[in-house]
């Protein structure tokens, strides 16, 4: 696999809990295939699991937005580490720049202001806020029936 | 057993999207094509502007199709938009038979997908009547 295309994201949040391990994942490949997860035991509830592809012109949207973002300029190790109330894991490979992201779970921006390096951490914070924003679109218009 | 027949339209999506674009006029231009049964236009969550992407749906692959060819290269408050399908069918040989797909033969008589169902993913919501 040549090394100027490689591109793939994955990001996943979660924690243990009562409800058993509650999180959400999803994971973008170079040829378009988007996985998405989300698992919970509340209410006996289970494991949600949706895949799909997109196309190449979505990808290239998704690309831009990752670049755009300069997170692959940032670092995680000032970050605040993973604790009992959760994670959050973000890895992407872009060209040939690789980052594999493992932080705390983000409250709010009071927790980015707060921590040792809020400038990263809010690139951070607002990335991931809005690659959510695309996968709930993408995933909700594909898969969703609208009430009558 | 209740055959599932999933709400599914041809989502188009239209990237370069100037950051200050408004949902009307996102409808203003997609709407001479067909009826828009759906319209997600998301806001960059730190600035608060458009992000730059829009995906717009239409019932019918036709609709879609002339949407597509007809908006895309043309500008939008001075930006150059450019669309396509934001789906596509899974590529052959890996497996992925049975999951969605938006673009593939004028076949939009049957929406029926209840066949083929992808081991591994969660079966989509029946309609509750």
């Amino acid at each position: 696999m040549g090394g100027d295309d490689e591109f793939y994201v994955r990001y996943y949040t979660g924690h243990m809990g009562r409800y058993g391990h509650e999180f959400l994942e999803f994971e973008f490949r170079a040829d378009g295939r988007c996985r998405y997860a989300n698992n919970s035991n509340y209410r006996n509830d289970s494991l949600i699991r949706k895949e799909m592809y997109v196309s190449s012109l979505m990808m290239k949207e998704l690309k831009r937005i990752i670049q755009e973002s300069e997170i692959m300029k940032e670092d995680d190790q000032r970050w605040p580490k993973k604790n009992v109330v959760g994670r959050q894991e973000l890895e992407i490979r872009l060209g040939n720049e690789h980052i594999s992201f493992e932080t705390a779970k983000i409250g709010s921006l009071v927790d980015v202001q707060e921590s040792d390096d809020p400038e990263g951490l809010r690139v951070f914070y607002y990335l991931v806020q809005d690659l959510k924003c695309l996968v709930f679109s993408l995933i909700g218009l594909h898969f969703k029936i609208k009430p009558i | 057993m209740v055959i599932i027949k999933a709400v599914e339209g041809w989502i188009v999506l239209a990237v370069g999207l100037h950051e200050e674009t408004t949902e009307d006029e996102i409808t203003d231009k997609f709407a001479d094509y067909g009826e828009i049964k759906n319209l997600h236009l998301n806001l960059d969550r730190r600035t608060g502007f458009v992000k730059g992407y829009a995906l717009v749906e239409y019932e019918t692959f036709k609709e879609a199709k002339n949407a597509i060819d007809a908006v895309n290269g043309t500008k939008l408050l001075g930006s150059t938009l450019h669309c396509d399908f934001a789906f596509i069918r899974a590529p052959i040989g890996s497996g992925g038979g049975g999951t969605s797909s938006e673009r593939d033969s004028r076949d939009r008589a049957s929406k029926n997908r209840a066949g083929g169902r992808r081991r591994g993913r969660s079966t989509s919501p029946t309609r509750k009547y």
